[in-house]
């Protein structure tokens, strides 16, 4: 039998009644690990499982016929949205900004609906219609296959690393991970820890709620909550003297120049990209800026052909041969 | 004798209920000013800190005078048990429990239920809008509040004894 496990019944109070019911019924009677909950208005419920996505009926029952599903009523949303937001929209204008608010715990909710614009900026969303809520699971040791090619022994560090994947293929969990084992120094590898700065620009990494880190990452680990990247990554440097700068989803101008910025200054980098492969992150203007300069030294590609989390391959930044680990 | 302490009692009885009276039309106004001077706290960590609706709330109740932090504070926790009761439904149940223990009257009542409907829903400046138009219904209220008690509180202190006494004297 398998327990409603943790990281979703921590989601579950942000759930409207009856679907949390539904949802709570669901994970109880299927072996399956809930990664997304999809709540589309005048839609069926959806779950997105880690292979096949599944429609739910009232009573709970995972269906594939959109007809037998229970159909997201307008009433189901407003209430979701004010749960959500703890009842606090006027809190949550700046987050929605970015299509996205954080839970406790770090689960990330993606939001759809009208944007408003201001001068050609986003001002707020209305009309709210469309929800994701992607379950944010920390695993113990998901890094622990790949540590070992990161580590520059010798040098009594880490590589300058990058972690390229789609979405949804465990780079979140990966770098959690890779932060934690890197901060609690690992002993099998005869590796002491270092001090880890990290800017958790989404709160999913450290899942902060009021500031302090609900998930492990590690004892030597400084998180900046909340903060854009770019000036996190230069305000941790000024500030905590840090040994190794973590930051997810790297892409845009300013933080690709913060990162140059953090590879010149001799603090170690571990951060994310969005990409199929490598071929695919050179095609984008600032990224490729970076692996041409020849800087970053592993990039680790990441997929779900065995499943989520699978590390496709390694690569020497240097070199740009792979280090030959395709199974770990 | 046995008349005497009767007729006492008559006076004394009809005394206090003559005070209860005035008591609760000098209560009025007290309430709605400190009412007023909550929801202007909750405008203040609504507008400036943004604070989450549940903590704005028990910072409120924390701060406020004791009978409105019976709403704030019994709303509060309604929204941080995360029973997935919505801000109104929270502030309507609170509402209730402190609506019986206080001297409001139903217009009173009417107008935090108003604000109730709104809360949290909203961006921050159709919030501020909301609680202001509460704020300055509640200072009408209190203006008239006031108004009447000066009328009535002396009235219903003596009306009482003197009533009792009328009664007394009519029996005796």
């Amino acid at each position: 039998m398998y327990q409603c496990d943790n990281a979703v019944s921590g989601i579950l109070p942000v759930l409207p009644g009856n679907i949390r019911s539904m949802v709570a019924a669901f994970s109880h009677s299927i072996m399956d690990k809930i990664e997304e909950i999809r709540i589309r208005q005048g839609r069926p419920l959806v779950l997105g499982l880690s292979n096949r996505d599944v429609f739910l009926t009232v009573d709970g029952r995972p269906t594939h016929e959109a007809r037998e599903a229970y159909l997201v009523t307008p009433v189901d949303m407003e209430r979701l949205v004010q749960l959500i937001s703890k009842s606090s929209f006027y809190a949550i204008e700046e987050e929605l900004k970015n299509g996205f608010i954080t839970l406790p715990g770090g689960h990330r909710v993606g939001i759809t609906g009208k944007a408003l614009l201001d001068g050609g900026k986003i001002r707020t969303l209305k009309y709210l219609s469309g929800c994701n809520i992607r379950v944010s699971r920390a695993i113990t040791g998901a890094a622990s296959g790949v540590l070992p090619y990161l580590l520059d022994i010798d040098g009594g560090g880490v590589f300058h690393t990058v972690l390229v994947s789609p979405p949804c293929c465990g780079k979140t969990t990966m770098l959690r991970d890779l932060i934690r084992q890197i901060s609690n120094g690992v002993q099998e590898l005869g590796f002491s820890g270092l001090n880890v700065g990290l800017v958790d620009e989404r709160s999913e990494i450290a899942g902060c709620y009021r500031g302090v880190p609900q998930l492990d990452v590690g004892l030597r680990t400084d998180v900046l909550d909340g903060c854009p990247k770019a000036e996190g990554m230069m305000m941790l440097l000024r500030s905590m003297n840090p040994q190794v700068i973590a930051a997810d989803e790297i892409g845009r101008n300013e933080d690709v120049g913060a990162l140059e910025e953090v590879l010149n200054a001799g603090v170690k980098v571990l951060t994310t990209a969005h990409g199929k492969n490598l071929a695919e992150l050179v095609e984008r203007p600032a990224m490729g800026r970076i692996i041409r300069s020849k800087m970053i030294e592993r990039f680790v590609i990441l997929g779900r052909s065995r499943g989520v989390g699978t590390v496709e391959d390694i690569i020497d930044g240097k070199t740009m041969r792979t280090l030959g680990v395709k199974k770990c | 004798m046995l008349k005497l302490v009767g007729a006492v009692m008559v006076i004394v009885a009809s005394g206090l209920s003559g005070l209860a009276v005035a008591g609760s039309y000098s209560r009025r106004p007290k309430e709605l000013r400190s009412l007023r001077s909550a929801l202007q706290m909750l405008e203040t960590e609504v507008a400036y800190s943004a604070t989450y609706l549940p903590e704005a709330l028990s910072q409120v109740s924390s701060r406020c005078d004791k009978t409105s932090a019976l709403l704030f504070g019994g709303a509060a926790a309604e929204l941080s048990s995360m029973s997935g009761a919505t801000a109104s439904e929270a502030w309507e149940k609170a509402l209730e429990k402190y609506y019986s223990s206080t001297a409001l009257k139903s217009r009173d009542l009417s107008i935090l239920r108003n604000l109730g409907g709104s809360l949290g829903i909203s961006d921050k400046e159709d919030q501020i809008k909301h609680l202001r138009l509460a704020m300055e219904q509640i200072s009408t209220e209190t203006a008239s509040a006031e108004e009447e008690a000066a009328r009535n509180v002396k009235l219903w202190s003596y009306l009482g004894f003197l009533g009792g006494l009328l009664v007394v004297l009519l029996l005796y």
